[in-house]
């Protein structure tokens, strides 16, 4: 765990020094911010990769609405980033299975390589000082629990909490 | 001609998995294995009914593999 | 396929566990709703020429998601069949006299046409189940039972199927195991191989049930090539042993010069055969190699599906298939699927289109046609569409025909002036509609 966390921080402190991201294309509402991780600096941040044609990922979203509404006020943010090559089909997605959190997009992969993203969805959590803390692959409606204990366990390390 | 098939056939297997590390899409670029007519088998039942008639009328059967492709998700 | 076409039965149902084996019994379904249930139905009719064999058959199959991509899959197929089929004797200028399998009457065939036995009616009942789950993140596993039923037959069979991914995915390594045991009770009892074709109530030269066990393994290599790209690749083995013969079937005897068949000696008072037919005899134990190969190509929209099968095995029989479909879509909801297939094999070393008069008796004979030197070419329309709803009905039509040759070297005499070769033209239509529940 102390290696991953090494490697994925280490990738982190560079991905910092670029905030990259594509912007969303129109279809996106309020979306086309550039994403600054560095701005949440002091929570906790989930980055989970989906994309439209992803399965797992339509039983995701309920799950990480739910997370959302239930720890914002502990200092959680959730940020999906959508890797679908055409926006519209990622639209018809979220028509279905709307997003409480926030939506970015990212067609070109530029912040999956980043993140070294290996699998579909992918998810990974992230410390108040920006640091990878945990990461999940795939999706799996019977490890939620674990899942949550790990987004509990940085928030736990956040001041003020 | 049976030798030459099946060295042939060798070469091919082993080609391919010494080349196949390097083959490949990204985990997020599956949009297109993911669609329903990209897999292997399309339609199982379909399949199946023609590997029975396959099968009555000729002296050969099945072979067909299974796994793999697909969006590649979990 | 009629009883006479049992053997290919047997072969088939253990062909039918090994495309268990080999055909996903699911595909979990990809970027699609998750009902509780995914049904998918299918209505077939299968005829062919000249009163020869027609099926009708329900085949249904209906998948259940599990949470987690765990996937129960259960399938049954009914089929009725009637038609008649070649029984292996040699046409002749002349009629022939044979007796049913049930030795209770005779049926003649009218002179220079191939003698078909025409059947009885017979109806198929296949049921099959299987799970299929994740082992870990990269490891899949399955398992799945078989069984089918019908008055002279009986298949159980069992399969396990084990994969791995590697390379983020793009990799897979596959393997499979199957084994059926299949159990005959021919309609009069299994003939003594190469024993006389008798009379009316006679079954002096018949015995009771039969076995079969067959036993298959495959294992395959699935690779992305690029975002559009596909392939597939597999080796399988299968061994079968036991009860090989097709009971029904038959062999002429012929002059050695004339290359007519023998007239039987009559028997007084007994309805009789007119001619000498000997019950074929095929070896107890048949190994098959097949190497099989297969592409998804993707391009702009439409989808290509060739794929490339080598089947060789120790009857000297070599095949090759190769199929091709593509798949045409036509604005959102529906498409068009041409279908080619072309298949070619190389008769068994015991073929043999009749027996010589005279000449010792070989250890192993059989004139089935399907173990001949033929040719078979497949073409084929399919249209599909899809509902508002989401359900999706199709239907296909199909060509299939079959155009062999006697060795030439077999050829004796009058035989020449024969058609020889049953050569089969067939219609394949299904209809099938598949929903979620």
């Amino acid at each position: 765990m102390h290696r991953l966390r090494f490697a994925l921080s280490s990738r982190f402190l560079l991905l910092l020094s670029f905030c990259w991201l594509a912007e969303a294309p129109a279809g996106f509402a309020a979306n086309t911010d550039q994403l600054d991780l560095s701005s949440y600096r002091g929570k906790v941040v989930v980055v989970d990769f989906w994309a439209s044609w992803c399965v797992p990922c339509r039983r995701s979203f309920p799950w990480l609405n739910q997370m959302q509404a239930k720890y914002a006020d502990q200092g959680l943010v959730i940020v999906g980033v959508n890797m679908d090559a055409e926006p519209g089909e990622a639209e018809a997605f979220l028509e279905e299975f709307p997003a409480d959190f926030r939506i970015v997009a990212d067609p070109g992969g530029g912040l999956a390589k980043q993140f070294d993203v290996i699998a579909m969805p992918s998810s990974y959590v992230l410390d108040g000082n920006g640091q990878v803390v945990a990461r999940h692959l795939g999706f799996k409606v019977k490890k939620q629990d674990e899942y949550e204990a790990a987004i509990q366990d940085a928030l736990s390390q956040l001041e003020g909490n | 001609m049976h030798k030459y098939m099946s060295r042939i056939g060798l070469l091919v297997v082993i080609a391919f998995t010494a080349g196949c590390s390097s083959l490949g899409v990204e985990p997020w670029e599956r949009d297109v294995l993911a669609k329903e007519e990209m897999q292997l088998v399309t339609d199982p039942v379909e399949a199946g009914i023609d590997d029975h008639i396959y099968f009555s009328k000729e002296a050969s059967s099945g072979g067909r593999g299974f796994g793999g492709g697909g969006c590649g998700c979990n | 396929m009629p009883r006479q076409d049992k053997t290919a039965i047997a072969a088939s149902l253990a062909s039918a566990t090994c495309s268990l084996l080999g055909t996903p019994a699911a595909t979990p379904v990809q970027a699609q709703e998750e009902p509780g249930w995914d049904l998918n139905t299918a209505l077939l009719y299968y005829g062919e020429n000249d009163d020869r064999v027609q099926d009708v058959s329900l085949n249904l199959q209906a998948i259940r998601n599990f949470v987690d991509d765990r996937l129960l899959t259960l399938g049954l197929a009914v089929d009725t069949l009637t038609g008649a089929t070649p029984s292996g004797a040699i046409p002749f200028d002349g009629p022939q006299t044979f007796t049913r399998p049930s030795a209770r009457s005779t049926y003649t065939t009218p002179p220079n046409t191939i003698p078909l036995d025409d059947s009885f009616l017979d109806t198929r009942v296949a049921v099959n189940a299987s799970w299929q789950q994740p082992l870990g993140r990269l490891y899949s596993i399955g398992a799945g039972l078989s069984a089918s039923n019908e008055y002279d037959y009986m298949h159980m069979g069992a399969n396990l199927k084990l994969s791995r991914d590697f390379n983020k995915r793009n990799t897979t390594v596959s393997a499979g195991l199957a084994i059926a045991m299949d159990d005959l009770s021919p309609v009069g009892g299994a003939p003594i191989p190469l024993s006389q074709m008798l009379g009316e109530d006679d079954r002096s030269n018949k015995t009771g049930d039969q076995s079969k066990d067959v036993f298959d393994v495959v294992v395959g290599l699935t690779q992305v090539i690029n975002r559009n790209l596909l392939v597939q690749a597999n080796y399988s083995y299968s061994n079968s042993s036991g009860y090989l013969n097709d009971p029904y079937k038959i062999l002429s005897v012929v002059d050695g010069t004339s290359g007519d068949p023998v007239p039987a000696a009559p028997v007084p008072g007994e309805d009789f055969p007119s001619h000498l037919y000997l019950y074929e005899n095929r070896p107890d134990e048949r190994t098959k190699h097949s190497a099989y190969g297969q592409a998804k190509y993707y391009l702009s929209g439409k989808v290509l599906d060739v794929s490339y099968r080598y089947m060789t095995d120790d009857w000297e029989i070599d095949s090759h298939t190769i199929d091709a479909r593509l798949r045409w879509p036509m604005g959102d909801r529906s498409y068009l699927e041409p279908h080619l297939r072309y298949y070619t094999q190389t008769a068994a070393d015991f073929y043999r289109i009749s027996l010589v008069d005279g000449e010792p008796l070989p250890s192993y004979a059989s004139a089935d046609y399907r173990l001949g030197e033929f040719d078979a070419v497949t073409v084929g329309m399919k249209y599909g569409w899809k509902l508002a709803s989401g359900h999706e009905m199709s239907v296909r039509l199909e060509y299939y025909m079959q155009d062999g040759d006697a060795p030439p070297g077999q050829v004796i005499g009058n035989q020449a002036l024969q058609e020889l070769y049953p050569d089969l033209d067939a219609i394949i239509a299904q209809f099938s509609y598949r929903f979620g529940w």
